[in-house]
């Protein structure tokens, strides 16, 4: 492939994606020729109405899920190509997952969840990684959560964990899923600054599916699905353009 | 009105049913082993048969409560696992407005038809098993043809046990129930679910009483066995107290053993985190392993006793080689024996272990599914899983080992301490063929238990972890 995504300023390509279930007259297309790319050090938001494939075209881009046709790239690696061990190797060192109900694993305390990239891994961090480690505990305000396990801390403690868990590594990309889903507006906002300021700060490279217009909107770039396509690209905008957007989508519908 | 019933899945129950069939047909079995050996001593005396009947139900009765007793335990902890896996349903019914008891007895009455549907199965089984059994070893001619009462009164016993221990143990194991809270089932509570540790000061000062009081005992038995032949009745029963109070106070001693054992796993990521998952319950843990604990040491203690027993023989210059030699054959056809009826109750012990790894990988279903969008390969979670079965496994055998050693020592020192006309000290001898076959025995079952949750475990698709469910 001649394409340098680097150079294009890309960190993760799709190219005609399609993604369908079942067979026959009962066959849902989930994805229809989808062509997109996120961009480097971007704080990208997905959007869309439930069941317009944007957990889908998530999936995929993350390497969870496969396509029926297509092609997806993170950086330059096309993982439509990879094996389920590959793609396991690429998605802990590459890849970052922050989840609607934060996902932490019960039995490790909060230092335990915050290293678990490097403990799958099987390594330690180095001096460098250990430094920004605890530069993120201290700037996502855990420092005095470390020994605690999961269920002892409120909703946005936790998601501030899974964002220290998943900036951690340093990974090419971090995947968003409703990340405020879960959490109160306050704590919703509070979150949601967080992982802008990571962008804006630390040049990490974010894409985030919700369909909440206030979510959206501390996103530098939107990009809006409809029953499986891409509708509209829009760069930062307030929530009330998001919303007046996504209620004209409706009503066309 | 139609009564709530909880909406088990029928694979839930399978385990218990298994279970409850295999301590049935055991019981029924040995009671006809019974009647016949009853028949065969007392063929030249018809007039002993009923003492001599009772002398052997009793000594075959042991094995039977011994049976049920591990059967009671691994139901216990299957109905316990089953309860944390329905929280959700259970908290739903809550919500709708189900009292907690009444949730609890639905759950009482699973019990209860699994134990008459399982005893009843196990019955047949048994019945049927032992008649042929007995029929090829007369065709054989390995024992005589007796009229024997095969359809004796007493086969209702043990069913009646199985019964009883199953609706009993599923009672206990419900126990969970009472704390589930409507509100669990709205949905956004976090898997908190980490087993209270509940702090029982009853219990726990029973069984250091009943513990260290028992090993106070076998001490006074073994100090008294140097010079009289009592030392060993009072060693019997300090035996029985300080393994009662082990088995009752195990939540208390395997944790550590566990977690030990674990850092002997090694230091990959999937050992790592299967000493954690493996030491996250410690309560459902230490029920899963003790059965097979008791197993072992039951086994242990016997054939270490009478190794001890041989090698005072085979030592002593009065006795002839010969004489060893019989009663060398003689033992250990008793131990083989008495090592194949307690060796039951362990495969029972082993089929809970199954189970439990069964379910707790299926309802580990979400966190496996984020394990591997984090980034652990397949193979990972394969080896994860079977360090968990391995490290309860050789926690189970190592301790019911040691335990076995020790009291399989104080038997036999307690017994032969003043059998040459004076003090003697016995060494433990360990029976190495039996140290091998268990090590061996321990690896099947490591792998054998890990076989089913594995392919679970490896099949889990990492986009479950993102799905709201």
């Amino acid at each position: 492939m001649s394409f340098n995504h680097a150079e294009a300023g890309l960190v993760a390509r799709v190219s005609h994606l399609t993604k369908s279930y079942g067979t026959g007259s009962s066959q849902v297309t989930a994805l229809d020729d989808v062509s997109i790319g996120i961009r480097q050090g971007e704080f990208t938001a997905i959007m869309g109405p439930s069941g317009s494939g944007k957990s889908t075209l998530m999936h995929i881009m993350a390497g969870l899920d496969s396509p029926t046709s297509g092609r997806a790239w993170l950086g330059d690696t096309e993982i439509t190509e990879l094996g389920d061990t590959e793609l396991t190797v690429l998605r802990r060192r590459r890849i970052g997952f922050v989840f609607q109900s934060f996902n932490l694993v019960p039995t490790l305390d909060i230092r335990g969840n915050i290293h678990l990239p490097f403990e799958l891994d099987g390594r330690m961090p180095s001096t460098t990684e250990k430094a920004w480690i605890s530069d993120l505990i201290q700037s996502l305000g855990l420092a005095d959560r470390l020994a605690h396990r999961p269920h002892e801390l409120s909703g946005g403690q936790q998601q501030r964990v899974a964002i220290a868990r998943a900036l951690a590594a340093r990974p090419d990309l971090v995947f968003a899923d409703e990340p405020t889903g879960n959490l109160d507006s306050r704590t919703g906002r509070e979150v949601l600054s967080l992982l802008a300021a990571a962008s804006r700060d630390y040049g990490q490279s974010i894409a985030m599916v919700t369909h909440d217009p206030i979510a959206a909107s501390y996103a530098d770039r939107i990009l809006f699905l409809a029953d499986g396509r891409v509708v509209e690209e829009q760069g930062k905008s307030s929530a009330e353009d998001i919303s007046r957007y996504m209620l004209g989508m409706e009503q066309n519908a | 009105m139609n009564r709530l019933k909880l909406t088990g899945r029928p694979a839930d129950h399978r385990s218990s049913l298994i279970v409850t069939a295999l301590s049935a047909a055991f019981g029924v079995a040995l009671v006809q082993a019974t009647s016949y050996m009853a028949t065969m001593v007392t063929a030249d005396d018809a007039g002993s048969f009923a003492s001599v009947q009772l002398m052997l139900s009793m000594v075959s009765g042991v094995f039977v409560v011994i049976a049920v007793y591990v059967g009671a335990i691994v139901t216990a902890n299957t109905f316990a696992t089953i309860i944390a896996g329905r929280t959700r349903t259970i908290a739903l019914m809550r919500l709708i407005g189900s009292t907690a008891s009444a949730q609890r007895r639905a759950v009482a009455r699973e019990g209860l038809l699994i134990g008459l549907a399982g005893s009843l199965l196990g019955g047949i089984v048994g019945f049927l098993v032992a008649l042929v059994a007995l029929r090829i070893a007369v065709l054989a001619g390995a024992v005589p043809d007796l009229p024997y009462a095969f359809a004796d009164l007493y086969l209702v016993l043990p069913l009646l046990c199985v019964v009883v221990a199953t609706w009993a143990s599923s009672w206990v194991g419900s126990r969970r129930v009472l704390s589930v809270t409507p509100i669990q089932a709205t949905g956004t509570v976090q898997e908190a679910s980490r087993e209270e540790t509940l702090k029982r000061p009853f219990r726990n000062a029973f069984a250091a009483i009943m513990f260290y009081g028992g090993l106070l005992l076998l001490a006074g038995g073994v100090a008294l066995g140097l010079f009289s032949p009592f030392g060993f009745i009072v060693a019997f029963l300090g035996g029985i107290v300080s393994f009662t109070g082990f088995v009752t106070g195990a939540h208390v001693f395997m944790p550590p053993v566990l977690r030990v054992v674990g850092r002997l796993m090694g230091n990959s990521p999937s050992a790592r985190m299967a000493t954690e998952n493996a030491t996250r319950y410690p309560e459902r843990s230490t029920r899963t392993t003790i059965g097979i604990v008791i197993g072992v040491t039951l086994i242990t203690t016997f054939a270490v006793a009478s190794e001890g027993f041989l090698a005072m023989l085979l030592g002593s210059p009065e006795n002839q080689p010969q004489d060893a030699e019989e009663v060398y054959e003689i033992l250990y056809i008793i131990v083989g024996v008495f090592s194949a009826l307690i060796g039951f109750s362990a495969i029972i012990a082993a089929f809970g272990m199954v189970n439990n790894l069964s379910l707790s990988v299926f309802q580990r279903t979400r966190e496996l599914g984020l394990l591997r969008a984090l980034g652990f390969t397949s193979r990972q979670v394969r080896a994860m899983v079977v360090a968990e079965s391995a490290q309860m496994t050789v926690a189970a055998v190592g301790t019911g080992l040691l335990l076995g050693i020790f009291y399989g020592w104080a038997g036999a020192q307690s017994l032969l301490g003043q059998l040459n006309e004076g003090p003697v000290l016995v060494w433990p001898s360990v029976p190495w063929p039996l140290l091998a076959a268990l090590v061996v025995a321990a690896a099947a079952l490591t792998f054998g238990a890990a076989q089913v949750p594995v392919r679970r475990a490896t099949r889990i698709s990492p986009v479950l972890a993102l799905s709201i469910d």
